[in-house]
């Protein structure tokens, strides 16, 4: 037997089918688990993840309350500090008082109203009733056709109104008794208007009797708003109350007619919220704090401009905080950078050269004239002279082509008219010759027109850098390219640029410069002046409110003075020819040759030689001889003229001349080189030098730089950032490869980078010179690159509606006018225009302590102080003067030079060393200025002076006892006219006043001059209220105290009927009560400025 | 290697079918080639065993004796869909959650982007109009290949290989059809990922610089020939495209020939469909590459010009 088993063989088990033998459980499990947890993502995405806003709106409702519950406790205790206080008590108590007199007979009332209120309840239902049914039936009877018809419903009508109504008439509120009564229509129309008569008169008498109480309600609530700081305890309880109902949901603003939808307030909640939130409050979470400028809210409620429109971002983004700042890769104007958030006001405010409360715009304002960059730049506003200018020339030059096409057509149809045949046909054609005449005689008044205009605009137009043509005759040739190569290192904070010129290109351009310039007339040669009195001159004249100077030269320290309008002038001796200077400083308009704008050349003697007329131009001789066309007759430079005598001019020119170093300047005898010349022209033309300066041959140059109106608005796609765009992009410096905390491929990151260092964009890049970049390096600062940054992204094509834009109308739109002549002239250097703004001669040490005096008006008030007549007349002529300019006269010495109209006079102020100068403004400007200072102060134009009366005798007396009592020592201080007297003069004569002042606004003056004119040195508190007039504050002399009247009203209608002779009278009699009375110290009491001014004392007074 | 640029250029999302398409594309393919390896395996073996032929039901594997018969839809295939479905959903959601739909800033009629790109499936198209003449891409190469795509049932004379995957028995079709769509799809990716700026070529990494300037002047084949004037340009260019047609002809024939088994099917074809064939294949197949080596390669823009269009 074999010892084999039998192996049991397992039956195979069958191969599994594989479709449906295959668990798919696990699959199955894992992908369901995968659903569940995607959908549980996705609801909480839709829910909380994209509306981010949900969760901040929660966390503002907590911290807001723990800060309101915070505040609750100091406001309450504020709040009854001020009900403790006296005056509130004693307020309060009046009211109460008054409360409690009227209160019995308010009981009545209301009993008796209640009363019959009750009555009218029972009573006006069936009345009602009835007269609704009457009327129906009324209108049916109208309505009916026939008269029978009619007749019928008027017996219904009868009816109705015979019918008997039983109402039941309460006797009073509360009793609950009432009276029955049955009674017809007629009768419950009689009760019914009865009731309601009576009613009407009850509550009128309620009215009356609580008035008085409700005022003084009304007047101790005022106190109460007046002096608490913050909210009240029950503000505060309110609006915890709205947090804990507050509705989370997304908060809109909709503006159908921009197009805005802002919702910036779903996250921001508390952004207009009456508290002031700062981090601190809100937990550290910067984005809930309040506006930091309510104020500014109020003039741009969010209600009608949103929020986007100033600041920029997505506004209807609520998904995340990037999308709703705009911050993503296609919203193109993402919110404005904090320290540009002032752009925004760009948008709007584009007309406006100074906007109110933008300080970082209007910087940038500033330095976009200042720095002459409109001068390469074109943008709209800044130099319009220039434009308009243009405009009219291209306008005479076509109808001159007009004239002559005319001119033409006469002489053939004249012609014609002497060969034709028939009678008719001569007799037409000399008809068409006399019409085509006639023609040329309107376009010839057209001609006239735009000369005239031609002539202001040249008189307006200046040019921002000094006029080249007169190189020869100014500087010494040996300068020229030394400042070329380095304008900072010569005068550092110079506002001329560097340009990176090589030293050949610096060859040429000096000697282009110099060669093209004009031979002569040469100034008078001048001999020296005394440099010590020029320094005195110079400090106290006012100069350094446009210039700077070491503070070395003047003895005032060892850093640099002054202001930074124009040109530094510690180093003039280096640069220039004393003859020039002395003509400059005498007159700076005076220019070296007229320059004829059509012929496009300067005139020599000899053009007008050649006519039999004397080389003398200027504004009053300013037609070419040659063609009859405006001539440019001035240096086209805004610095005035200073009235200044012949020999003060050569004494201060003689102290400048003194500023200067001893350097040794390198031969430049290669700019005599005619060689050169081509080259030069062609480097100056290159790099667009005839924009800023005026050179012989390119007057007429455009402007090589971009247009900047719409910078803002260019696609990004359009700003060439060259090879550096991949650094922009990422966000690395290009200079040192650091990494930025973010990228900078934006217009910020454009301009920033552009105006830090003009020549970045060519980094990298391989290029002959003239194809480089040509902006020259302007040297900015931190400060000022954000300034012009900010202004620059605020330069934009707006899609805002027209009504959303700033529009102002006439007053406003004076003083948007007016101030581009005020920031042309640097008015603000020696003046306080704007309140708050400091003028730059406030700064100086010279003018502080009792320098004080001698500095020039404050001008915040202008429009309202003087006449606009004569503020024409003194703008015109600051001297007023009626003398006219001219040249020298006969038989002067070779040296003389120009008669000045007005020398050494101050017109108003002559008691003040400070000149004002004369600016020579055209008509337009002269216009626009008086119009600025009008619309400043809210005047009404034009000006219809008050009428004064005509004082009798008595009040004769009475004003003159006033003027030289001791409490009104008027004459001590004002000018009289006679110069032993006004050698200590602080204050103008009162013969002005009358073509000089408006009234109203002396009346005020008189009253509190420091609140117009803080530091003033005319005394406060002349006068105080006595009841309903104002009357002399100190001891009254006989005459005034039996004067029953304003004191205040009469003192300025004598002021403006003074006569020369009165003035006279009231020196002596001054002169004579000022030996009597011993040092008698009635002084005048000042009363202490608590800012209320003349208007709160007469109101206040009115109440008592 | 300008990462950034890879990244912004694959992460933008009107890109995104583009970069799934180049996983998904290679993914369904290879799918599809391995049910046909395992078809034709089947084949073979079914071809030598004919008694496993006549019991053979399944796809795949022969049917065995407890597996049933048939099998119902519910809920064998039902719960594959489902399975199907859960996943697409979960995709679904994933993507919505993850990836918001494009939107850029408001068009600005005066500023044209650069490049100005077409939707991804009219990308090809925009690529093509580098190598033909508007017409002939725009117009013409279109309409063929719509015509061709529905020739085709008609001219295939192959009864095998329907229904299932398989490239034993279908190597001219899948072969052809393959080819152009591998083209087709070459053309967008291009066309997505390699133009940059005024339609330069930039291989992935480099950065697209919008400053680029490159010096390449084309030329047509006639000037190189030096010939000048029509109508001696069209008669140069037709010869050419004559002797295109022909070479290209040959080369397809010797292709499609290649096996024994095609050739049975060869001889089952009527001329007009295999003409019909050939013209197809060669006018959208193999003027493409043809026309693309010799723009890129030779910087030969047309071969046949005439005033009305140009090839």
């Amino acid at each position: 037997m074999a010892d084999e088993q039998l192996e049991k063989r397992e039956p195979q088990a069958p191969p599994k089918d594989p479709v449906a033998d295959r668990s798919m459980s696990a699959l199955l499990m894992v992908f369901s688990i995968l659903l569940i947890v995607t959908l549980i993502w996705a609801l909480y995405d839709e829910v909380y993840g994209q509306r981010p806003w949900k969760s901040y709106q929660k966390e503002f409702v907590q911290l807001y309350s723990k800060h309101l519950e915070a505040i609750k406790p100091t406001q309450k205790g504020q709040e009854q500090a001020i009900r403790d206080s006296d005056d509130y008590r004693q307020l309060d108590d009046q009211a109460k008082a008054a409360a409690a007199e009227a209160a019995p007979r308010l009981t009545e009332i209301n009993t008796k109203v209640s009363d019959i209120d009750a009555q009218l309840a029972d009573v006006s239902p069936p009345f009602q009733d009835l007269r609704a049914k009457m009327a129906a039936l009324q209108y049916k009877e109208d309505t009916t056709d026939s008269e029978g018809g009619k007749q019928y419903i008027r017996k219904q009508i009868d009816e109705v109104k015979a019918e008997p109504v039983s109402v039941e008439i309460h006797r009073d509120a509360t009793s609950g008794q009432v009276d029955k009564k049955e009674v017809n229509f007629a009768q419950l129309q009689d009760i019914y208007t009865g009731l309601q008569s009576q009613k009407g008169q009850l509550i009128s008498e309620q009215i009356e009797i609580g008035k008085k109480s409700a005022e003084l309600a009304k007047e101790r609530d005022r106190y109460f708003q007046q002096h608490l700081d913050g909210l009240s305890d029950q503000q505060v309880g309110g609006l915890l109350d709205k947090m804990k109902k507050f509705d989370y949901d997304i908060k809109q603003i909709n503006l159908p007619e921009s197009g805005v939808v802002d919702r910036c307030e779903s996250c921001h909640t508390g952004i207009r919220e009456p508290v002031t939130l700062t981090a601190k409050d809100v937990g550290n979470r910067p984005e809930f704090v309040s506006h930091p400028y309510k104020d500014l809210l109020k003039i741009h409620d969010p209600d009608r401009f949103g929020c986007s429109t100033c600041h920029g971002g997505n506004g209807r983004a609520t998904t995340s905080v990037e999308k709703g700042h705009g911050n993503y890769e296609h919203w193109l104007w993402p919110l404005y950078a904090k320290e540009n958030t002032e752009a925004g006001c760009n948008q709007c405010h584009d007309k406006d050269r100074v906007v109110a409360g933008a300080d970082v715009l209007n910087r940038g304002k500033d330095l976009f004239q200042y720095r002459g960059c409109y001068a390469c730049h074109r943008y709209e506003g800044f130099d319009r002279e220039s434009d308009a200018l243009a405009d009219a020339q291209q306008k005479i030059g076509k109808i001159d082509m007009e004239r002559d096409a005319h001119q033409k057509e006469i002489r053939e149809a004249l012609a014609k008219a002497g060969n034709v045949e028939s009678d008719v046909e001569a007799q037409r054609l000399l008809h068409q010759a006399d019409s085509l005449r006639q023609t040329i005689a309107s376009l010839d008044a057209n001609v006239d027109q735009l000369d005239i205009k031609s002539k202001y605009l040249m008189e307006d137009q200046k040019k921002f850098g000094p006029n080249l043509k007169d190189v020869k005759v100014k500087l010494k040739k040996e300068w020229i390219p030394i400042w070329l190569q380095d304008p900072q290192a010569f005068r550092p904070g110079t506002k001329m640029p560097t340009f990176r010129l090589n030293a050949d290109q610096i060859k040429a351009i000096s000697a282009f410069i110099w060669q093209d310039a004009l031979e002569g007339p040469k100034p008078a040669t001048q001999p020296t002046g005394d440099a010590n009195h020029g320094k005195e001159l110079f400090k106290s004249l006012g100069c350094l409110a446009c210039h700077s100077i070491d503070g070395r030269l003047i003895d005032e320290g060892n850093k640099k003075l002054g202001g930074d309008f124009a040109a530094d002038l510690s180093r003039v001796g280096e640069k220039n020819s004393f003859d020039y200077v002395v003509r400059w400083i005498h007159n700076p308009r005076e220019r070296t040759a007229p320059y004829c704008p059509t012929e496009k050349r300067d005139l020599t003697p000899a053009d007008y030689q050649k006519h039999g007329l004397p080389y003398v131009f200027d504004l009053d001789h300013s037609k070419c001889p040659n063609d009859g066309h405006e001539l440019q007759v001035q240096n086209m430079t805004v610095m005035p003229n200073f009235r200044l005598a012949d020999q003060d001019a050569r004494d201060i020119a003689t102290f400048l001349m003194q500023g200067k170093r001893n350097i040794q300047y390198p031969d430049a005898s290669y700019m005599d080189d005619a060689s050169l010349k081509e080259d030069g022209k062609r480097l100056v033309r290159t790099y667009g030098c005839a924009a800023c300066h005026e050179i012989a041959g390119m007057e007429d140059e455009q402007r090589i730089g971009t247009e900047l109106t719409k910078e803002g608005s260019k696609p990004i796609e359009r700003l060439d950032f060259a090879l550096l765009t991949k650094d922009a992009e990422a966000g690395v410096d290009p200079i040192n490869g650091k990494t930025l905390p973010s990228p900078w491929y934006n217009s910020k990151g454009f301009f920033e980078h552009k105006l830090g260092n003009p020549a970045i964009y060519d980094r990298g890049k391989e290029k002959a010179p003239e194809d480089r970049l040509k902006m020259p390096n302007i040297y900015l600062e931190g400060n000022d690159v954000t300034a012009l940054t900010t202004f620059l992204l605020g330069s934009v094509d707006t899609a805002l509606p027209e009504t959303m834009r700033y529009n102002p109308a006439s007053q406003k739109k004076a003083v948007e006018d007016g101030w581009w002549v005020v920031k042309k002239y640097n008015c603000m250097g020696c003046h306080n225009a704007l309140i708050g703004q400091d003028s730059i001669l406030m700064g100086l040490s010279m003018y502080q302590g009792d320098g004080k005096e001698q500095l020039p008006p404050r001008l915040t008030s202008e429009g309202a102080r003087v006449n606009p007549v004569w503020l024409l007349r003194f703008l015109h002529d600051p001297s007023l003067s009626d003398q006219s300019g001219g040249p020298p006269p006969k038989g002067s010495d070779a040296a003389a030079l120009g008669q000045q109209p007005g020398l050494n006079r101050n017109g108003v102020r002559s008691y003040l060393k400070a000149r004002m100068p004369t600016f020579n403004f055209s008509p337009n400007e002269l216009q626009a200025l008086v119009n600025f200072f009008m619309g400043a102060s809210d005047q009404a134009q034009p000006y219809i002076p008050e009428k004064v009366d005509t004082l009798t005798a008595d009040e004769q007396n009475v004003g003159r006892a006033l003027f030289t009592s001791q409490a009104a020592p008027c004459l001590k201080c004002h000018m009289t006219g006679d110069p032993a007297h006004d050698v200590k003069a602080t204050a103008p004569n009162f013969l002005l006043a009358k073509e000089r002042l408006k009234p109203e606004w002396t009346r005020r003056w008189v009253v509190d001059p420091s609140l117009i004119s803080p530091g003033t040195s005319m005394p406060s508190g002349l006068f105080k209220r006595d009841h309903d007039r104002w009357v002399l504050n100190g001891n009254l002399p006989p005459d005034l105290q039996k004067y029953d009247k304003d004191h205040v009203a009469l003192l300025v209608r004598y002021m403006f009927q003074m006569s020369a002779d009165e003035q006279k009278r009231l020196g002596a009699q001054l002169a004579s009560s000022a030996s009597k009375a011993a040092a008698g110290p009635t002084k005048t009491t000042a009363s202490v400025n608590s800012g209320q001014g003349w208007r709160d004392k007469v109101v206040s007074s009115l109440r008592r | 290697m300008d990462w950034g640029q890879l990244w912004s250029v694959a992460a933008a999302p009107d890109n995104i079918p583009i970069v799934a398409m180049l996983f998904l594309v290679p993914f369904f393919t290879w799918m599809g080639f391995h049910q046909a390896r395992a078809n034709d395996k089947l084949v073979e073996q079914l071809e030598a065993d004919p008694k496993l032929a006549k019991t053979h039901h399944r796809k795949t594997w022969p049917w065995n004796a407890n597996w049933a018969r048939d099998l119902h839809v519910w809920p064998y295939l039902l719960r594959i869909e489902f399975l199907a479905v859960i996943i697409v959903t979960v995709v679904l959601f994933v993507w919505s959650i993850t990836l918001n739909a494009p939107l850029e800033e408001p068009s600005n009629p005066n500023l044209t982007m650069n490049p100005a790109k077409a939707p991804w499936y009219f990308l090809g198209l925009q690529e093509m109009l580098v190598y033909f003449d508007p017409w002939i891409a725009g117009v013409v190469m279109p309409s063929l290949i719509i015509v061709g795509l529905m020739a085709f049932p008609f001219v295939d004379s192959n009864p095998l290989g329907i229904g299932y995957y398989t490239w034993r028995q279908r190597k001219v079709a899948v072969g052809s059809f393959l080819f152009g769509f591998f083209m087709w799809i070459a053309l967008i990716v291009i066309g997505t990922f390699i133009r940059g700026p005024s339609w330069i070529w930039f291989w992935p990494g480099q950065t697209w610089d919008h400053n680029k300037v490159i010096y390449e002047v084309n030329r047509d084949l006639p000037d190189i020939f030096q010939i000048n004037g029509q109508p001696w340009k069209a008669i140069f260019g037709v010869v050419v495209v004559g002797l295109f047609y022909l070479v290209a002809g040959l080369v397809i024939h010797v292709i499609v020939n290649w096996s024994k088994f095609e050739k049975k099917i060869f001889e089952r074809t009527s001329t007009l469909q295999y003409l019909t064939f050939q013209f197809f294949a060669i006018t959208i197949l193999v003027s493409m590459p043809v026309k693309l080596i010799l723009r890129l390669g030779f910087r030969i823009k047309y071969v046949l010009v005439t005033p009305w269009f140009n090839i």
